[in-house]
């Protein structure tokens, strides 16, 4: 059995948890920028730290659904080996999803990095 | 030799001598007509590199001006344009057109085209570069150069009697480059994606051409903010719209915004294209594959996303909430990851290979040696207490230029070497080469490793002088030398670039021993790849059996021009299957018509001549429309084409099947970037005013909800139009494009009068300002949508655009889910959100 041409992990896939990330960051920047940008003198900035928690647990949880499902590309091969450096769709699928999962280890790594700020800075100034 | 194998070289001589015919350079006068990849290279790369050298003397003149203390080489209104210069001049008109004029010269051959998908686009493109490098550098020599630094800060650039007509040459001029470089980043995606050749599936894919993808893609969302700012600040100059001053509520700090959203990105659209060189001369010289190919893939996908998140960390002193510098903190750490990432790859490949030692792999080490110093300096900077610190000092001078020339100028160098056989058929001399870069190597750290300790001892950047006595003498003594040095040995490249060489190498096309697919073209054939051959390894010189022979002798796609058009084969994005044979235009005069007209609109506005201004905007209208009308969408006189190895596939595809379509998704992906960076400043403005906006019902709701219901109606009715086209009733397409066209020509009037009848002075204050942007950006692209549908009236009048070939029609319909889709977020926000606040 031989994949369809044009079949399997796309580029699409391949971008989307950098795009969590990006989502991730973007809510991340833009809840905190309005909040203290419209209260500079907030002295609370739980409900903000909470949100940015909450916000981060859901990019994590998302990677790591995208992470977990691409792996099963290594359970099961239709051309009995586990290349990925020749000129058929079977291979070029699996390149794919191996870039895709080291992309979702950087992308855990950067979404749980900007998660950090919110761990240990408490106030808008 | 036998009668069959002497029947076939006559075939073979046969088919050489029709595509010589076919890909014929014009010659005379009429080389400026040319839009052929090679020469189109040629002319983007050297124009780069002498905007380089431009852009390095005035790095000399500072030099001298700060070799000793108190010098009164020149006055400090001149280092003002000399600082601004040099580094608009190496950003702008170097460092970015010099990757996309490499990118046209060797992503054809690399990736086994003919050409890319729209050779016009390239010139019209190089030729809108040139006209407005000429313009923005030009001014230098009338004393009326831009003197606001290179990232053109406010308020001291919308101060008109600060700064003089200077910002408005750097704002228009640079607006005009800009969109040479989205036209770049169209055809080299598309080229990547599509103009493959066959089996070269995404997973053999160069790696130069991965990096090119990822930089054009980047390209695509870091130049529209820039273009949005310049946008803003010159309705400020040129008409008080009060967007950067304080006293009418605008805020500067949203230039800074604007410019390093894109700035930031931009250093790694400099970088990542660079790095990419490497990666493609490393495994030549270690003499063996890349060691962790998917690696670099990784690591650039991963960088290009990351750089966008790192703007902030050029204003860590402005007083931003210290939560929001971590963000940016953390991000301008994380990337250092994926960054580091590729050195690895590039220093493994090293090790595990036999290597050849060489003149381009001495200026790779060189710049991997350099690139790491700049890159631990760089996350020294972004740590927020330490910038604080360092912020504004020389300190951040000597990081940016250990990053710049570590990470471009000498991985620039090694391609220059590595790639000028493959430019001009002679190699560069070796002897010459050490030289060179042992000055340039010893040169730039004597220039630049001095000013990390100026910059700690507290010397600031951009001061025309200083005074004796503050221990600054002697490192910028030594700088000054250094820079010499450096010149030195940047002289020694460029005679030997120019010289005459004697020997015309027969280097049999492959001076390196290279595995990839480039080393094959034909350098003094115009044609470039013989033949389109089947790519079956990341290194087909090397693995592939008789392969070089094989091409040569065209024995795969398209050997031969019988019908005596210039042709490229069109593959699909992952797994590279033969789509279309692409029909691609020869030489014509009117992109460099194009590219003069609409340098002059932008010319004539930077002085104000609003009439020039609008009669060269049309002119350039007329010449685009001409362009589109000679040059694309031509129904072709069969339908399929025989491609050889017994293969048909069809010459002309519509829709999301063809390139056009493509190239139509990419730039209104960049059209909606600059869109949404435009509403980021109205929602910039409500987070830092509780007055913005001041109410509802300010900006004639009703005129502007009456307008996005007619834009609607005009998107619905170029999406009918499209469907009765597919279904055969040409007479109900036309009627419904009719019907689009007066419903967008009524939004627009609609949309315009809602600010016009509420009488909103921009002027007066920052919101009607944000209005009238917003509302004049809209109607634009309307406007544009309008002229799009007639467009395809006209083309069905004519004949051109029929219910099989249909291709304008579904690219207008892109078009108009874009335009409408930005008209309705536009409007409602402009409706609904003073109602909200």
């Amino acid at each position: 059995m031989t994949r369809e041409t044009e079949t399997g992990h796309n580029l699409w896939r391949m971008l989307a948890p950098l795009t969590i990330w990006a989502l991730h960051f973007l809510a991340c920047y833009v809840a905190a920028a309005i909040l203290c940008a419209k209260y500079p003198q907030i002295a609370d900035l739980s409900p903000l730290r909470h949100l940015i928690f909450l916000v981060t647990f859901l990019a994590v949880a998302g990677v790591a659904y995208i992470g977990f499902s691409t792996l099963r590309i290594w359970r099961y091969s239709l051309d009995g080996d586990l290349d990925y450096d020749h000129d058929t769709p079977e291979e070029r699928h699996r390149f794919l999803a191996h870039v895709t999962l080291m992309l979702c280890a950087l992308s855990v790594i950067g979404i749980l990095y900007v998660a950090i700020p919110a761990a240990i800075i408490g106030s808008c100034r | 030799m036998s009668d069959i194998h002497q029947g076939q070289a006559h075939v073979q001589d046969a088919q050489t001598e029709r595509l010589r015919e076919v890909w014929k350079n014009p010659v005379g006068w009429r080389r400026f007509s040319e839009v052929n990849n090679s020469v189109i290279g040629h002319w983007y790369t050297a124009t780069a590199f002498a905007f380089l050298i431009f852009a390095g003397g005035l790095a000399l003149l500072m030099r001298a001006q700060l070799a000793v203390p108190d010098n009164d080489l020149v006055t400090a209104q001149l280092y003002n344009q000399l600082f601004t210069m040099h580094g608009t001049a190496m950003m702008f008109l170097f460092a970015v057109p010099v990757f996309e004029g490499v990118a046209i010269l060797i992503l054809p051959a690399m990736l086994g085209a003919r050409d890319l998908p729209f050779p016009r686009l390239s010139a019209f493109g190089y030729w809108s570069f040139l006209i407005g490098g000429v313009f923005v550098c030009g001014s230098i020599f009338f004393n009326a150069a831009p003197t606001g630094g290179w990232f053109m800060y406010p308020p001291l650039t919308t101060d008109t009697r600060q700064s003089g007509i200077g910002a408005d040459i750097w704002l228009l001029g640079l607006s005009f480059i800009e969109v040479s470089s989205i036209a770049a980043a169209v055809e080299l995606i598309v080229g990547v994606l599509k103009f493959r050749a066959p089996g070269m599936n995404i997973n053999l894919t160069p790696l130069y051409a991965w990096y090119v993808l990822v930089v054009a893609g980047m390209i695509l969302f870091a130049f529209p903010p820039l273009i949005v700012g310049d946008y803003l600040m010159e309705l400020q100059r040129a008409f008080d719209w009060p967007f950067f001053d304080p006293k009418r509520g605008g805020d500067p700090l949203l230039w800074q915004h604007l410019f390093w959203i894109f700035g930031h990105p931009e250093v790694y659209i400099i970088f990542l294209p660079s790095i990419a060189l490497l990666a493609m001369i490393v495994p030549t010289f270690a003499q063996r594959p890349i060691v962790g190919y998917s690696w670099i893939v990784l690591s650039a996908l991963g960088t290009g996303f990351l750089s966008f998140g790192l703007w902030v960390h050029h204003m860590f002193t402005t007083g931003l909430p210290s939560l929001s510098l971590g963000f940016f903190s953390a991000a301008s750490e994380a990337v250092a990851i994926p960054t580091g990432a590729q050195i690895f790859v590039l220093i493994a490949t090293l090790a595990l290979g036999k290597v050849v030692s060489s003149t381009p792999l001495l200026f790779a080490a060189g710049a991997l040696a350099i690139f790491v110093f700049g890159g631990l300096t760089g996350v020294m900077l972004a740590l927020a207490p330490f910038d604080f610190q360092a912020h504004d000092t020389y300190f951040v001078v000597a990081h940016l230029h250990y990053t710049l020339f570590g990470g471009m100028i000498f991985p620039l160098l090694a391609g220059v070497y590595y790639y000028y056989p493959f430019a001009t058929g002679q190699k560069l001399s070796d002897h010459a080469g050490r030289v060179a870069f042992w000055l340039m190597f010893v040169g730039f750290n004597a220039t630049f490793l001095p000013m990390h300790f100026t910059g700690l001892r507290g010397m600031p950047r951009r001061v025309f002088t200083y005074p004796a006595d503050v221990g600054w003498d002697w490192f910028n003594f030594i700088s000054s030398v250094g820079a010499l040095v450096f010149a030195a040995g940047f002289s020694v490249v460029l005679i030997d670039v120019l010289r005459p060489k004697k020997q015309k190498a027969d280097l049999d096309g492959n001076p390196w021993n290279a595995g990839t697919l480039e080393w094959l073209a034909q350098r003094d054939e115009s044609f470039g790849m013989r033949t389109i051959p089947i790519i079956r390894h990341r290194y087909p010189i090397w693995y592939q059996k008789n392969f070089v022979q094989d091409v040569r002798e065209g024995r795969f796609y398209l050997p031969d021009a019988e019908d005596g058009r210039r042709e490229s084969l069109v593959t699909s994005v992952l797994d590279a299957e033969p789509e279309q044979c692409a029909r691609i235009p020869g030489p014509t005069f009117l992109t460099l018509f194009a590219a003069i007209f609409l340098g002059a609109t932008f010319i004539f506005a930077t002085y104000h001549w609003w009439i020039s201004t609008l009669a060269s905007a049309f002119l350039t209208l007329a010449t685009i429309l001409s362009w589109l009308w000679t040059g694309t969408g031509e129904i072709p006189e069969k339908q399929f084409r025989d491609i050889g190895l017994q293969r048909r596939v069809p010459l002309y595809r519509s829709g999301p099947a063809s390139t056009g379509w493509w190239a139509m998704f990419i730039t209104m992906t960049g059209d909606l970037t600059a869109f949404l960076s435009l509403m980021f400043c109205y929602f910039f403005y409500w987070t830092i005013h509780t007055d913005f906006p001041p109410g509802a019902d300010g900006s004639g709701t009703y005129w502007l909800a009456g307008s996005a219901c007619l834009v609607i109606l005009a998107w619905t009715s170029t999406l009918l139009a499209r469907r009765l086209n597919s279904a055969g009733y040409p007479t109900g397409f036309r009627s419904a494009l009719y019907a689009g066209a007066a419903l967008g020509i009524l939004g627009v009037v609609a949309m315009l009068a809602g600010p016009w009848f509420s009488k909103m002075d921009p002027t007066a204050n920052v919101y009607p300002a944000t209005v009238w942007a917003i509302v004049i950006w809209v109607a634009v692209h309307t406007s544009v949508g309008v002229i799009m549908q007639a467009y395809c009236i006209a083309r069905a009048y004519a004949g051109r655009l029929t219910a099989r070939h249909d291709m304008e029609i579904w690219n207008v319909t892109l078009y108009w889910h874009f335009a409408c889709f930005s008209a309705v977020v536009a409007l409602a926000t402009l409706v609904a959100f003073p109602n909200l606040t």
